[in-house]
């Protein structure tokens, strides 16, 4: 399985659409100590459904908590310690990808040549991978759009890329 | 312990907190440190939010300046009617998954 090394705002847009668990499922998906107790502290599990989902997920071994360990490298960047490590990680796991949604991780991620997806991505992905229904892509999309913040033009350009894929599928049904 | 300091403000500024102070009963002392946390605690989220947008902030370093827990960030962005710092050009440069 294909890794994905997640930051903390990509665990909570994923949680969020309701897509953390079938991403786990399909990846092996790895996340940094610090980025775990970034968003699955005891007191965030209290007061978070999606912290004690990732929390459970985490206990599981859906998702699997890594350390960097001694011959961590040095970023020369300015992240907090949590999408920094991830951004490490990704570094070190060569062939990762480095799942964010975050600007200036993915100017980090840019500079260092580190493959990194967003979440709509992650979203237009899955269903061009047959993975979940045009119905679940596009709710996805629409709450990444209300709740996570997604700017419009990104919302309208990741709706549209659905669109043409669902279009594509519909073409290929008729050719056959 | 409070230390003092003194400001300038214009006389009508400071007419109208008099005004307002003895209307309402209140320790203009009290009230003035009341009004300068709550608009400092105001001004340094807009502050760093700004910074976050122009990506000289991230998310997590924006909250952890801010005591604000992750999910806390999101809600905040909404009632500014800001976004994610992601653009255009990240969302279309962004890798597919390897499946």
């Amino acid at each position: 399985m294909a890794w994905i090394v997640a930051d903390s705002s990509a665990l909570i847009l994923l949680a969020k659409c309701s897509l953390l668990e079938i991403v786990c499922d399909l990846f092996d998906v790895i996340v940094p100590k610090a980025v775990s107790i970034e968003v699955a502290s005891e007191d965030l599990v209290k007061n978070y459904p999606d912290a004690a989902l990732i929390s459970e997920l985490t206990s599981k071994g859906a998702i699997k908590v890594q350390s960097l360990g001694s011959d961590r490298p040095s970023a020369p960047l300015s992240l907090h310690k949590g999408e920094e490590e991830a951004l490490l990680l990704a570094i070190k796991l060569d062939g990762a990808l480095l799942a964010t949604d975050d600007g200036k991780a993915i100017k980090a991620a840019r500079f260092f040549n580190v493959p990194f997806i967003v979440t709509p991505k992650i979203v237009v992905e899955l269903f061009r991978l047959q993975k979940i229904s045009f119905k679940k892509a596009r709710k996805s999309i629409e709450k990444l759009g209300k709740i996570g913040r997604y700017s419009p033009e990104i919302i309208a350009d990741a709706l549209i890329s659905l669109m043409e894929k669902e279009d594509g599928k519909a073409n290929n049904h008729k050719d056959i | 312990m409070a230390k003092p300091t003194t400001i300038r403000i214009s006389e009508d500024l400071l007419n109208e907190i008099n005004e307002m102070v003895q209307e309402l009963k209140l320790d203009r002392s009290a009230y003035l440190r009341e009004v300068l946390r709550k608009g400092f605690s105001l001004d340094k989220q807009d502050r760093l939010l700004l910074k976050y947008v122009r990506k000289e902030l991230s998310q997590m370093q924006v909250c952890q300046e801010l005591n604000w827990p992750p999910w806390e960030f999101l809600t905040q962005l909404k009632s500014r009617n800001l976004h994610l710092n992601v653009e255009l050009e990240d969302w279309l440069d962004a890798a597919e998954l390897p499946l």
